[in-house]
């Protein structure tokens, strides 16, 4: 049933492979190795690709990945354990040789693993067997049955309890149901926690039951609101005596005991308290004056240096002890010991900007990647941590071939058709004025810049880009390319289409030959899908070569909703097989964000696209390309 | 310590005759100074020691003999590295998000760089493949020593590889754009960085023989003639290779 099993290096050396079909294996795993281990993506272990399921399990400490692909439509559930079995007796039968972490090692090994192989499949397609779903139970084996009917009569008063022992009862066996169907994935400590109480089969008084279903219920719902468990403390000793009315903790009640939400401890000095919250408030110390920003040091060991030579003699003294620790016994990496440093990492990106749940996907992908790993001799978990994560983000940063437009004009130019770029964006983000600092640039290397106003919506939209456009007209007159105009506006005013204005633009264009056109759209929240769906239509009908969403520095875990909602509604709307996306960034107000560069992480991680430019002021020169390493080193810094 | 110091170094060049009282006198001072400031002395001058050798010895260890496998995906980089039987060949990810990180990495202690090329996709690949070359290029040419360079048209097996002449034609001609167009790119964020590199002559065509570095043609093919199982015929290789070595 399973489609293919493969060991491969993380070199690219196929070491073993299983193939159940005939269709060979290598494009499913280069699709996974290209969009999910090298994006960083690696904090789930599956992922889909055209009609396979592909689940992988990376081993650090040799370096090799284990991949496994079934069809997508089936629900294989003794894969999981089947990946760790093999790889358990992969790494202790091939122990020596894979240890060696050599090249030539592993090619000169052979690994005949097909026998042991077959038996661990066969071993766990039995395993799933067994445990399929049982069949219902019948009416006469529930427990409904075996209770007396006499408890089960509902009389005024006692309503609200035989309510809860109902709900209560029902719970329960859904828990009992829920025990034959546990799967070979890890079933959740809460539940496991519960005992069984139905399948038991020991005949409880019937007040102990009702008593201990009630308690199970309490602990169901009480371990996430604190208040419940105090009400249901103090219900739970009320209840022993008289049959008092149940107190629903969710469904709000008049009761001002439990609406009263004081300190129950302190009876005694209430004065005494508010004036602890007086000084607080006033934040001095003691002796009025105020209290000095405590900097505590962080504790990472030698990562801060002030001076290279301190550091190197330090990393020197360290690694000759690191030498004596190495030679009495390597460590290896485990996630509990990296828990600390990747929550103070996560914790650190989140304060430079970088998204909230982007920062925690890559914190899991480097736990992924790192666990098991054997560290170097000189180093500590700390260092190795903060290695592996700057690595991964350079490795973000750099995404894919980096955008030359200069290059792609030049082609236009030879097929003599005018460039077409877009900008798209949310309001107020900096598109009209990067705009006119790319046609600057162009301008320089001496191309012809057609603008296409197509912000037929704001006020003065129009007249801002004709005032670019004298501008840039009289640092490059006519008189100095040779009488052809260098720069030129293309404008109908306000109110018309979009779509159409930027098709006569182009068409314009390619009549006047000019050699780039530069489409200025409206800004527009995400979330407004009419607006949407016209940018949309602008770029589907319009075909530019170059799409580039435009978003500033200053934005946080709103870039990731900006480009996902762009990048749905392109792809949305679009007829074609493969619908244009946006297909690089712009960067705007990098001058007003210090070292909070995390906004870059978040767009490149989202679209996996390049960072085209990067706008540091309103300037014509104030434009950039990305340097990933510094802005990598910016993130980084303490 | 300033004063023995400077006697020393003055009658250093004294005959070896002179040396014995020179040396009593010298025990003499030592035992006069301060024991606490001559262990501190001695300490900072363990550890100079120390830091230079250490250097020594890592630099020697890396010292100058990798050669470099580096490529676009899919040339066939890590099957080259396998059929090939010299030793020293460090095979490098072709992806575009790493290749740039290793290449930092590894650069310094390259001998020599085989750049890998596949010669089928040549043609659609072209753009993708002289931007690398570009990267690669510029990268060797600011290193001290610079590796000597071998382009390797891989993938000769297939029929519709095209020939080593025609990459290099077509190469000398995209790269004779790209640094045009790379040099004209707005400068980075911190433009404290150097100043890119021209690649040859600023007013001709661009030629590889421009370059200072010695940049050699070769076709090649790892799978060989009779698919997996035939000898990979990398001759040619190989002699290049032994050459450098």
């Amino acid at each position: 049933m399973l489609d293919f099993f493969t060991i491969f290096s993380k070199g690219g050396l196929v070491l073993w492979c299983f193939q159940g079909v005939s269709d060979s294996c290598t494009g499913p795993v280069n699709a996974l190795i290209r969009s999910v281990l090298l994006q960083e993506r690696g904090g789930n272990n599956s992922f889909t690709h055209e009609a396979l399921t592909l689940k992988y399990k990376l081993d650090n400490q040799f370096e090799l990945v284990f991949v496994v692909g079934f069809q997508k439509i089936l629900t294989l559930t003794y894969v999981d354990k089947l990946i760790d079995d093999v790889h358990r007796l992969f790494r202790d039968k091939y122990r020596t040789e894979i240890q060696q972490h050599s090249a030539l090692s592993l090619l000169n090994g052979t690994f005949d693993f097909q026998n042991d192989f077959l038996r661990l499949l066969r071993e766990a397609e039995e395993s799933s067997k067994i445990r399929a779903p049982t069949t219902m139970k019948k009416f006469e084996d529930s427990d409904k049955a075996k209770k007396p009917v006499r408890s089960m009569i509902e009389t005024r008063g006692e309503k609200p309890k035989e309510k809860a022992k109902n709900s209560k009862k029902k719970g329960a066996k859904k828990e009992g149901s829920d025990g034959p169907l546990a799967t070979s994935k890890a079933v959740p400590a809460e539940k496991s926690g519960l005992p069984a109480g139905p399948e038991n089969g020991v005949e409880l008084s019937k007040e102990e039951l009702i008593r201990r279903k009630r308690e199970e219920f309490i602990q169901k719902h009480g371990r996430g609101t604190e208040k419940s468990s105090k009400s249901a403390k103090s219900d739970a000793p009320k209840e022993k005596g008289k049959k008092a009315p149940r107190v629903w903790e969710l469904g709000g009640c008049a009761n001002k005991e439990v609406l009263d939400y004081s300190a129950p401890t302190a009876n005694g000095t209430p004065e005494a308290a508010l004036s602890e919250d007086i000084n607080l408030i006033r934040g001095t110390g003691p002796r009025g004056q105020l209290q000095d920003l405590d900097c505590s040091s962080s504790d990472d060991e030698g990562a801060a240096p002030n001076s290279t030579k301190p550091s190197a003699t330090k990393g020197t003294l360290g690694g000759m002890f690191g030498m004596l620790k190495g030679l009495v016994g390597s460590k290896s990496l485990r996630r509990e010991d990296m828990e600390s440093v990747l929550d103070k990492m996560r914790d650190h990106l989140i304060a430079k900007n970088v998204a909230a749940d982007i920062a925690v996907q890559l914190c899991e992908s480097v736990a992924n990647k790192l666990e098991g790993k054997v560290m170097g001799t000189f180093s500590t978990v700390t260092s190795t941590v903060k290695q592996a994560l700057q690595e991964s983000l350079v490795q973000i940063l750099q995404p894919q071939r980096r955008v030359d437009m200069l290059r792609d004009i030049m082609d236009a130019q030879r097929r003599q058709r005018p460039y077409v770029v877009t900008f798209c964006g949310v309001n107020g983000v900096g598109k009209s004025t990067n705009l006119a600092k790319i046609s600057f640039w162009l301008l320089e290397n001496g191309f012809s810049v057609l603008i296409a106003a197509c912000d037929t919506f704001r006020a003065g939209a129009v007249e801002q880009l004709r005032t670019h456009t004298r501008r840039l007209s009289a640092l490059h007159p006519p008189e100095n390319h040779g009488g052809r105009t260098m720069v030129q506006l293309f404008e109908k005013g306000y109110g018309k289409d979009a779509a159409g204005i930027a098709m006569e633009a182009i068409a314009f264009a390619r009549n006047q030959g000019f050699d780039v056109v530069l489409v200025d759209t409206a800004g527009r929240m995400q979330d407004n899908a009419p607006l949407m769906t016209a940018l949309a239509k602008l770029i589907t009908v319009n075909t530019p070569d170059l799409v580039l969403f435009v978003g500033e520095a200053l934005v946080g875990n709103e870039a990731v909703d900006q480009l996902v909602k762009f990048n749905r509604a392109l792809a949305d709307h679009s007829m074609a097989q493969t619908p244009r996306l946006i297909d690089g960034i712009v960067l705007t107000k990098f001058d007003t964000i210090d070292d909070k560069v995390g906004a870059a992480i978040s767009m490149t991680y989202i679209t996996s696209k390049p960072i085209v430019f990067v706008g540091t002021g309103q300037t014509y020169c104030d434009l950039r390309s990305l340097n990933a390493k510094a802005v990598v080193a910016a993130l980084m810094k303490a | 310590m300033a004063s023995v110091d400077s006697r020393r170094v003055g009658d250093g060049s004294g005959a070896g005759g002179t040396f014995q009282p020179y040396l009593d006198s010298l025990r003499h001072e030592l035992q006069q100074t301060d024991p606490t400031l001559l262990s501190v002395v001695v300490a900072v001058f363990a550890v100079l020691l120390t830091l230079v050798f250490w250097k020594f010895i890592r630099s020697r260890r890396s010292s100058q003999r990798a050669v470099l496998l580096v490529g676009l995906c899919d040339s066939g980089k890590t099957l080259l590295f396998v059929r090939g039987n010299s030793l020293n060949l460090i095979d490098l990810p072709g992806h575009e998000s790493l290749r740039l990180q290793f290449l930092e990495r590894f650069k310094s202690s390259a001998r020599a760089v085989v750049f890998v090329v596949d010669s089928a996709a040549f043609q659609r690949e072209v753009k993708d493949v002289a931007e690398f070359l570009y990267q690669v290029l510029i990268d060797s040419m600011g290193l001290k020593n610079t590796p000597s360079f071998l382009i390797a048209c891989n993938k000769q097996d297939i029929a519709m590889a095209k020939s080593a002449k025609l990459i290099q034609q077509q190469l000398e001609k995209e790269l004779n754009t790209l640094r045009v167009t790379r040099s004209a790119a707005p400068s980075t964020l911190d433009s404290s960085s150097t100043v890119p590199v021209q690649l040859g002559k600023k007013g001709k065509e661009f030629e590889f023989s421009q370059l200072p570095l010695k940049v050699e043609f070769l076709e090649c093919s790892a799978k060989g003639g009779r698919g997996d199982a035939g000898s990979a015929d990398i001759q040619d290789l190989e002699k290049w290779l032994a050459k450098i070595a």
